[in-house]
């Protein structure tokens, strides 16, 4: 008998959602191979995004503008890359080249000096993260959770190990 | 100086992977667990160990050939690194230690 393909929509879910998922997507496709049971898969699937969204709540991530970190970025542009020509002249995935620089072009002409406030507040962010990082690294502050932070000469929480 | 203790998740995983051995890949590793320790796995669970753990210096992964039956996807084979091995020791002894002297965990002979 034929063992039924994999559901395609779990699969989807997989990729979108849980980065760097090669090896877990082989996995889950070889053991379903074993067990074609599409409530397992979906089960397997769904834990996987609730311990990537656990894994990735605690990654420091300052301000968390953005979703993802800038490897995975970096990895889903190339994919996306690979996927869809650009057409657009866009640099990233998912941020229209053309309309880009039509808002550069039109902050330029109307005002200038909107760039300096650009600028200072793009530095005041790679401080401020720079200083979030070295606070976070062993023997400096640690981070407890999201978003708390504890000097490093402070007492360990009960518990914590 | 503290100890770096794993957790019995992560412990259960670095003792898979030392026994399975150089064929340690996600689903060998869920399934010696399952069959040796008795606890069920999910694999998207085990890659998040693994990954920290990996991150930590105590395993390593090199990935393998890709093959039809995964969807063209590699496997990715992970090795316990020396680190991991001390943490492995370093967490039995603790627990060992522990077990010791507790009166209600003493063997009955009857």
């Amino acid at each position: 008998m034929r063992t039924p393909p994999a559901p395609r929509l779990a699969l989807t879910v997989l990729e979108r959602f849980v980065p760097d998922n090669e090896a877990l997507t082989g996995d889950l496709l070889e053991e379903f191979d074993a067990r074609p049971s599409t409530v397992w898969f979906w089960v397997q699937v769904l834990a996987a995004i609730a311990a990537a969204w656990r894994t990735r709540g605690a990654e420091i991530r300052p301000l968390r503008l953005v979703d993802f970190q800038p490897a995975d970025a970096a990895e889903r542009t190339r994919r996306y890359g690979l996927r869809f020509p650009s057409v657009n002249l866009s640099p990233v995935a998912g941020m229209g080249g053309l309309g880009f620089m039509l808002l550069i072009g039109l902050m330029t002409r109307t005002m200038p000096a909107a760039w300096w406030l650009l600028l200072a507040s793009a530095l005041a962010g790679c401080v401020l993260g720079a200083v979030l990082i070295v606070l976070a690294r062993p023997g400096g502050a640690r981070m407890t959770e999201p978003g708390r932070i504890v000097p490093s000469g402070a007492p360990r929480m009960k518990g914590s190990v | 100086m503290a100890r770096d203790l794993l957790t019995d998740f992560e412990l259960m995983i670095l003792l898979a992977i030392l026994r399975v051995g150089d064929e340690a890949y996600g689903v060998q590793i869920a399934r010696e667990i399952e069959a040796t320790g008795g606890r069920r796995v999910l694999l998207g669970a085990a890659y998040t160990a693994l990954d920290r753990l990996e991150r930590n210096g105590l395993v390593t992964s090199t990935l393998g050939a890709p093959s039809a039956v995964r969807g063209g996807r590699a496997k990715r084979y992970f090795r316990v690194t020396a680190r991991g091995v001390r943490a492995v020791r370093n967490t039995q002894r603790a627990l060992v230690a522990l077990w010791r002297g507790v009166p209600q965990l003493k063997e009955r002979r009857s």
